[in-house]
């Protein structure tokens, strides 16, 4: 089980592999996973017996499952109308990838609003310390981030390159589109300008809680409280699947009486 | 359970073919069902089984030899191998118990050879492999097959044929136990050379099997030993395919090899192999 204590583990595979190109000059570099969700997640079980639950694609017509082979992505242009696509059509217009970052702009780093920071992902040299350090180096002292566009299987994303804690991060970054603008919410558009003194009480208050930036002491303690309910749970009175299960044992020996005569037959 | 059978069942919620999410349970299901069907071609043979204990997306491990802890039941055939230098014991699957004690084990693949142990040097089975190179598909599979036919038919002999579970066809001559490998291999050969020299499609030397676009006839499973998958054998792909006998009438061009799963075969009611048992042919070509 992840504990919350528990630091992110280390990925073992990088995620992508490639090269960051400024001009002629190219840093092979191996992508790693820095961002590990620890969520909590539940899975579904039969109320009585504590059976998982398996997910069935149906047919929302005739309510029959259908097979992965009989499948095929639908677009939903109007309610109820799709127009489809196969996987070959699909692969056909992936964006090319020649497993490239090109950077061809740089900005500072402090200047992009982290509303558009995505995920990000540790970059390690692919046997090209030296160019890598070169660019780190540069990079850091100007406090500057290069931007680039990165093609995935399924998708395009620009992305940052930037200096943290003395690596260099790949960030991905939101296109503008999927940021809500603020200026389309109504609630927000008269503000009432608050008064002299309330104003001075309220910096008052924030600036005796005023400190210093630490993450770590933030916690979730839903999770926490339902992580230490399951080792209590495991110490005691938990459900514990009984091995073989009686539905599939009861499948299989239906089965076999079946067989068993069958066989005595021929 | 105790009085069915002598096997006990572990671990059915292992799941085998995570793309289906099909669990231990459902392959042992499917072995009883198709145990009457599969029975008559693995009995009496030196079987050799293709585990997948952790799902076929796992390492997956060919066995010859007998397996730790086999139980006593389990018939043997000891044989010397001149590739181990050593005996082997091979499972014999005469019976439901063995069948399923295999399947417990996650044998999904059962391969056979095409003779009995009671003649292992005389094969009772020709075996044209047809095995397609891409882009040459299934559908290039099913044209070799008929230009064989064609041919065998030609020369008096009834055929069989399956799919592999793969990509390719299986065909099948029973014949009496007479000949050797070494008769039965070149005679298979023979007639992969000349169907090369009439289609494009088709080579007949294992230096070419890996050429684009054409399909090879093997010949080199005919020999003492080597093995085929057995006819309503599971197979260790995603879609979790079945070795399926057919009909030469159900060979149509938009047949796909997917249509013959562990779900659909136990539902088929053809027997398309009947009588072949009973089909002892002669190879002497006159």
């Amino acid at each position: 089980m992840t504990r919350t204590s528990e630091k992110a583990e280390p990925p073992k595979r990088p995620f992508w592999t490639g090269r960051i190109s400024l001009g002629l000059v190219n840093v092979p570099v191996k992508v790693l996973t820095m961002i590990r969700d620890k969520s909590f997640s539940f899975k579904f079980l039969r109320k009585d017996d504590g059976c998982p639950l398996k997910y069935n694609r149906v047919c929302s017509q005739d309510g029959k499952i259908v097979e992965w082979d009989d499948i095929v992505r639908g677009y939903e242009v109007r309610k109820d109308e799709f127009v489809m696509f196969t996987k070959e059509e699909l692969q056909a217009l992936r964006p090319e990838s020649d497993q490239k970052i090109r950077l061809d702009k740089f900005v500072h780093f402090l200047s992009i609003d982290p509303i558009y920071f995505d995920k990000s992902y540790i970059l390690v040299p692919d046997k090209s310390e030296d160019a890598y350090s070169l660019l780190l180096e540069t990079l850091k002292t100007q406090g500057l981030a290069g931007i680039g566009m990165l093609a995935l299987r399924n998708k395009e994303h620009p992305a940052l390159v930037h200096e943290y804690k003395d690596i260099l991060v790949l960030t991905i970054l939101r296109y503008a589109y999927e940021i809500v603008d603020p200026a389309d919410i109504e609630e927000l558009q008269k503000l009432p300008k608050p008064k002299d003194e309330e104003l001075k009480l309220a910096t008052t208050i924030i600036e005796n809680l005023s400190g210093e930036f630490d993450i770590t002491e933030y916690r979730d303690t839903f999770k926490e409280r339902v992580e230490s309910l399951i080792e209590k749970k495991m110490k005691g009175e938990t459900i514990i699947i009984e091995e073989p299960k009686k539905e599939e044992v009861k499948e299989l020996m239906v089965a076999l009486k079946e067989t068993l005569a069958q066989l005595q037959e021929k | 359970m105790k009085e069915l059978t002598k096997v006990k069942f572990t671990n059915l919620e292992k799941i085998l073919f995570p793309e289906l999410q099909i669990k231990k349970a459902q392959v042992i299901e499917y072995y009883i069902k198709i145990a009457p069907r599969i029975l008559e071609f693995i009995a009496g043979r030196a079987i050799v089984i293709n585990r997948f204990p952790n799902g076929i997306d796992k390492l997956g491990f060919y066995e010859k030899d007998l397996p730790k802890g086999t139980p006593s039941w389990v018939e043997r055939f000891e044989k010397y191998s001149e590739t181990s230098q050593r005996e082997i014991n091979y499972v014999i699957c005469n019976d439901l118990d063995t069948l399923l004690w295999l399947a417990n084990l996650a044998a999904i693949e059962i391969h056979m050879p095409l003779s009995k142990t009671n003649s292992y040097e005389n094969p009772d089975l020709v075996l044209f492999d047809i095995d397609p190179e891409p882009p040459a598909n299934f559908q290039d599979s099913i044209e070799v097959s008929f230009l064989l036919k064609e041919i065998l038919d030609g020369l008096g002999l009834k055929s069989y044929v399956k799919t592999s579970g793969k990509k390719g066809l299986h065909i099948v001559l029973p014949i009496v136990t007479k000949y050797n490998f070494k008769q039965t291999r070149e005679f298979v050969h023979l007639i992969g050379k000349h169907l090369a020299r009439e289609s494009e499609l088709v080579v007949s030397e294992f230096s070419q099997s890996r050429d684009p676009e054409t399909v090879y006839i093997d010949y080199r499973q005919n020999s003492s030993g080597r093995t085929m998958i057995s006819p309503y054998s599971l197979r260790a792909e995603k879609l979790a395919l079945v070795s399926t006998p057919i009909e030469w009438m159900e060979l149509k061009k938009k047949l796909r090899p997917e249509e013959f799963n562990i779900n659909s075969v136990l539902k088929r009611e053809k027997v398309p192999w009947k009588g072949l048992w009973e089909q002892k042919q002669n190879l002497e070509l006159d």
